[in-house]
C-alpha cells in the first residue's frame, strides 16, 4: 500500500478554496474538506475527525473520498492516533474486486474503524480458501470476504444452454462453497463472509420462454436458499442476502465493466455491500449501538402534544397516523429484541405518560420503553444523564429527532451519540433509522430478548438504593447470588456476545466469537469460567466471563469481564477472591492478572493492585493467550498468595473450583 | 474538464493519485501510485465530468495517461 500522497509536489490548492484549517472548515462543505485535508495530506493525521464528515457525504461522494481513504497506509494512523480500533479484512472472490477497497475504508472510517486489507489475485477464492498455508491464512485476518457473482456458474454453461444444464453446475458450486466453509472454519479464527448469487436479467432474458425462465429462476433461488443456510451450520459464517439491497433499485452490475474488467457485480452494489460489511465490523469490534432514544412530537407521533391534546395526536389513523403507526411497530419490533428504547423529549412528563398508559390507538407502551424523559432540560444533558443511569458509553446511543436544532445541538455537545434526522415524512422514518444496522450483531440470544426488562429492573434497584444509608446496607438488602463455574456449552453465544459488548469492565478488551471461545476453553490447563448473577429483584443471567490458565506454576488470569450492569457489587472481588484461594489449593506459586489497555477500560487499570496484586513487569514476557492481540501496554500483576483478600459478606458465592470455602 | 491540468486535477483529487505533467507521456506502469484498478474509477469520474459516455475498451488500451485524455477528448 502506497503512503498517503502529498500535493506539495504539484501545483497548490486552486484559488477560492482554502486550506483545511479550523477557522476556514466551517465555510466548506463536508466534501470540500475531506479534499483540503487529503490535497494538505492530513487525512492520516486527523482521522478521528472523517467520521462526523463522511455522515453528511451523498453516496457519490463518499464513493469518491473512498479512493482516497483506500490509499491511506493504516500504520500512519494509528502512529498518529495509536487507539484508533482497526479490523484486518482479507478480500477473496471470483471477479475482479478492486471497487471493495475504496467501498470499505470509506464505510469503516465512516464508524471511525480502520481498514487494514488484503485483495487476493483474480480469481483466486479457491485456492485461498482450500489451502490452509494459502498467503489469506497467513495474513491473519480478523474478517474474510469472499465475494461470489453469477458467473461463478454461468462460466461453466454450456451453449447453448438450458435451465437444466445449470443445476449440475450450481451443485457443485455449492458443493465447493461447503468445503471451502469447512475448511476455513478449521483454519481461521476469522468471521468468514459470503453473498448470495444475484441473477442479471441479461441472463434470464436469453430464455425465450416463460417457462424455461420460471425454471431458471426456481433453481437459482435453491441454490441461493442453500448458501443462507449454510450460516446456521457454522457459527463463524456470514452470508449477506443482496436480494434486500437490490431491491432498494441498485443495479446488479455494469455489463461495460463486467466485460471489459471482469468487475461481476456493479460498484453501487458494493458499496452498498461495503456498508453491511461497515455494520459487521462495527459489531465486530464491540462497536455495536445499544440504545435508542427518540423524539416524540412529529418524531413518534404527528402533532405536538401540548397543543394538540391526546386526541389531537396523530398515531394510528388517517394517513399519516398509520405512517407513524408503522414507525412505532418498527420501533416495538426493535426494543423485542434487546434495543433498549427511551424517550427524551420537551414536554410536560405527565400528559406523555398518560398518552402511553391511556391512549387507545398507541403501539408504543410504558412496556416497551426503559424511561421516558419529558421536560425542558436541554436534549444533551437528558441523554447524557440516561447514558450514566444505564452505564453504557455515549457512543452505545442512538438519537432519533426531527428537528434539526435538537440534532445539532446533540452533534456539537456529544459527539459520539448517532444521530438520525427525520423530517415531516413519516413514512420515511423507519428506513431512515434502519439504514445505518446500528443494532446489527451476528446473532441474538435469550439475553437480548430480556435485556430491557433487566434494565428496568436495574433502574428499581436503583430506587431501592435510595432508600438506604450506606451502600453496604444496601447491598446486604439486595442478596447478591453469584455462581461462578466453567462455562457451559450452551452459554458459549452469550459469552462471545459479553466479550463484544463489555468495554468498561474488560480486563484485556478481547473481541471473541463462540468457536474462538470453546476452543481457548479446550487448551490444556484452561479455566474458562462464567458468572451468574440474581438477586431480590430477579436473575442477571450470565454477567461476566474469567479466561485463564495453568502455566509454569502459576495461574495466569488472562482476561476478566464484567457487565456493567452489576458493577460495584462485590461480584468482581468474591469472584477475584475464588480464583486465589483456588490457586492456593491446589499449591500453585502465585496468580498472576494481566490488563491490555483498550479505548474505554481504563477503569480497571488499578483492578489487580486493589486486591493485593504488585506489578511484575519480568512478568509481561510470559505467553499471551492472546498473542495477536498486539496492543502495547500490557501490565501484568502478580500475587503471591501469602495474605488472601477477605469474601464480600453481603453475597453468596456458589462455585466449582476446588479449594474454595463455602 | 477542458484542459490537460483539469485531467490532472482529475486524477488528483478523485483518485488519490500524486501526479504532475511529467507523468503524462509515461507508461501507466511508471506513473507511481498507478494500479490499472483506476481504469474503472477514473472512466465514471471522466463519465461524469463529461456528461457523456467514454469508451472502456479504448480507455483500458491507452498506454499511457497523456493518450487516456485523448480518448476521453475523442468521445
Amino acid at each position: 500500500m502506497s503512503s498517503a500522497p502529498t500535493a506539495s509536489t504539484t501545483t497548490g490548492p486552486p484559488t477560492g478554496l482554502p486550506a483545511a484549517g479550523p477557522a476556514s472548515a466551517a465555510d466548506l462543505s463536508a466534501a470540500d474538506q475531506l479534499l483540503a485535508l487529503h490535497r494538505a495530506g492530513r487525512l492520516a493525521a486527523e482521522y478521528p475527525r472523517l467520521a462526523a464528515l463522511l455522515a453528511d457525504l451523498t453516496d457519490p461522494e463518499l464513493a469518491r473520498t473512498g479512493l482516497l481513504l483506500a490509499r491511506l497506509d493504516p500504520d500512519q494512523v494509528l502512529a498518529a492516533h495509536p487507539a484508533t480500533p482497526i479490523l484486518s479484512v482479507a478480500l477473496t472472490g471470483h471477479g475482479t474486486l478492486a471497487a471493495l477497497p475504496p467501498a470499505l475504508a470509506a464505510e469503516f472510517a465512516r464508524h471511525g474503524l480502520l481498514l487494514r486489507h488484503r485483495v487476493s489475485e483474480f480469481d483466486s477464492y479457491v485456492f485461498d480458501l482450500a489451502d490452509p498455508d494459502s498467503e489469506l491464512y497467513a495474513f491473519e485476518p480478523d474478517l474474510t470476504v469472499c465475494l461470489l457473482d453469477p458467473e461463478v456458474v454461468f462460466d461453466e454453461a454450456p451453449l447453448p444452454w438450458r435451465p437444466a444444464d445449470l443445476a449440475p453446475v450450481l451443485t457443485a458450486k455449492l458443493d465447493l462453497i461447503e468445503r471451502l466453509v469447512a475448511t476455513f472454519t478449521a483454519t481461521s479464527r476469522a468471521t468468514l463472509v459470503l453473498n448470495t448469487l444475484p441473477l442479471p436479467a441479461a441472463y434470464a432474458r436469453q430464455l425465450v420462454d416463460h417457462r424455461s425462465r420460471a425454471e431458471l429462476g426456481a433453481l437459482w433461488r435453491r441454490a441461493n436458499a442453500r448458501l443462507l443456510d449454510l450460516a446456521a451450520a457454522h457459527p463463524g459464517l456470514v452470508v449477506v442476502d443482496l436480494d434486500p439491497l437490490l431491491a432498494e433499485g441498485l443495479p446488479a452490475r455494469d455489463p461495460r465493466l463486467a466485460r471489459y474488467t471482469k468487475a461481476h457485480l456493479s460498484n453501487q452494489l458494493l458499496a452498498r455491500y461495503a456498508r453491511e460489511l461497515g455494520h459487521l465490523a462495527r459489531h465486530l469490534t464491540g462497536r455495536t449501538r445499544k440504545c435508542l432514544v427518540l423524539d416524540l412530537d412529529d418524531t413518534l407521533w404527528g402533532g405536538t402534544l401540548g397543543e394538540d391534546g391526546p386526541d389531537g395526536i396523530e398515531v394510528a389513523d388517517g394517513y399519516r397516523g398509520e405512517a407513524f403507526a408503522a414507525f412505532q411497530r418498527t420501533v416495538k419490533q426493535l426494543a423485542a429484541q434487546g434495543v433498549m428504547t427511551a424517550v427524551v423529549s420537551k414536554n410536560e412528563p405527565e400528559p406523555v405518560r398518560a398518552a402511553f398508559r391511556d391512549h387507545p390507538r398507541m403501539t408504543l407502551r410504558e412496556a416497551d420503553l426503559l424511561r421516558i424523559t419529558a421536560n425542558w432540560r436541554p436534549k444533551d444533558q437528558n441523554l447524557a444523564e440516561l447514558a450514566a443511569d444505564l452505564n453504557i458509553g455515549l457512543d452505545s446511543l442512538v438519537f432519533v429527532d426531527d428537528s434539526p436544532y435538537e440534532l445539532g445541538l446533540v452533534r456539537h455537545a456529544l459527539p459520539a451519540v448517532a444521530t438520525v434526522a427525520v423530517d415531516g415524512e413519516p413514512a420515511l422514518h423507519a428506513e431512515k433509522l434502519l439504514r445505518d444496522g446500528w443494532f446489527d450483531v451476528l446473532e441474538l440470544t435469550g439475553e437480548d430478548r430480556a435485556r430491557v426488562a433487566r434494565y428496568r429492573e436495574e433502574l428499581d434497584r436503583r430506587d431501592f438504593l435510595h432508600a438506604f444509608g450506606s451502600l453496604d446496607d444496601y447491598l446486604r438488602e439486595l442478596s447478591v447470588r453469584v455462581e461462578f463455574a466453567a462455562l457451559t456449552p450452551e452459554e458459549l453465544p452469550r459469552a462471545a456476545q459479553l466479550t463484544l459488548r463489555t468495554n468498561q469492565f474488560h480486563l484485556a478488551t478481547e473481541r471473541l466469537q463462540p468457536a474462538e471461545l470453546a476452543a481457548r476453553a479446550a487448551r490444556p490447563g484452561a479455566l474458562v469460567l462464567g458468572v451468574r448473577a440474581s438477586d431480590r429483584f430477579g436473575s442477571n443471567g450470565l454477567v461476566g466471563l474469567v479466561l485463564a490458565r495453568r502455566d509454569a506454576g502459576q495461574l495466569v488470569i488472562d482476561n476478566f469481564l464484567l457487565s456493567c450492569r452489576v458493577f460495584s457489587r462485590g461480584i468482581e472481588g468474591a469472584c477475584l477472591a475464588a480464583l486465589l484461594a483456588h490457586a492456593r489449593a491446589l499449591g500453585l506459586g502465585a496468580v498472576l492478572g494481566r490488563y491490555r489497555p483498550g479505548a474505554k477500560n481504563a477503569i480497571v487499570r488499578d483492578f489487580y493492585p486493589r486486591y493485593g496484586f504488585t506489578l511484575d513487569p519480568a512478568a509481561d514476557a510470559l505467553p499471551d493467550a492472546a498473542p495477536d492481540a498486539g496492543r502495547p501496554g500490557l501490565l501484568t500483576f502478580r500475587h503471591d498468595l501469602a495474605e488472601l483478600p477477605a469474601f464480600p459478606d453481603h453475597l453468596q458465592l456458589s462455585t466449582d473450583l476446588v479449594g474454595v470455602p463455602r | 474538464m477542458n484542459t490537460v491540468d483539469d485531467f490532472l486535477a482529475l486524477l488528483r483529487d478523485e483518485l488519490g493519485m500524486p501526479v504532475s505533467t511529467e507523468d503524462l507521456p509515461r507508461g501507466l506502469d511508471e506513473v507511481p501510485g498507478w494500479d490499472s484498478v483506476h481504469l474503472i474509477w477514473l472512466l465514471s469520474a471522466l463519465e461524469q465530468r463529461l456528461g457523456r459516455p467514454v469508451s472502456l475498451a479504448r480507455i483500458l488500451e491507452a498506454p499511457t495517461l497523456a493518450e487516456i485524455y485523448q480518448v476521453a477528448l475523442a468521445g
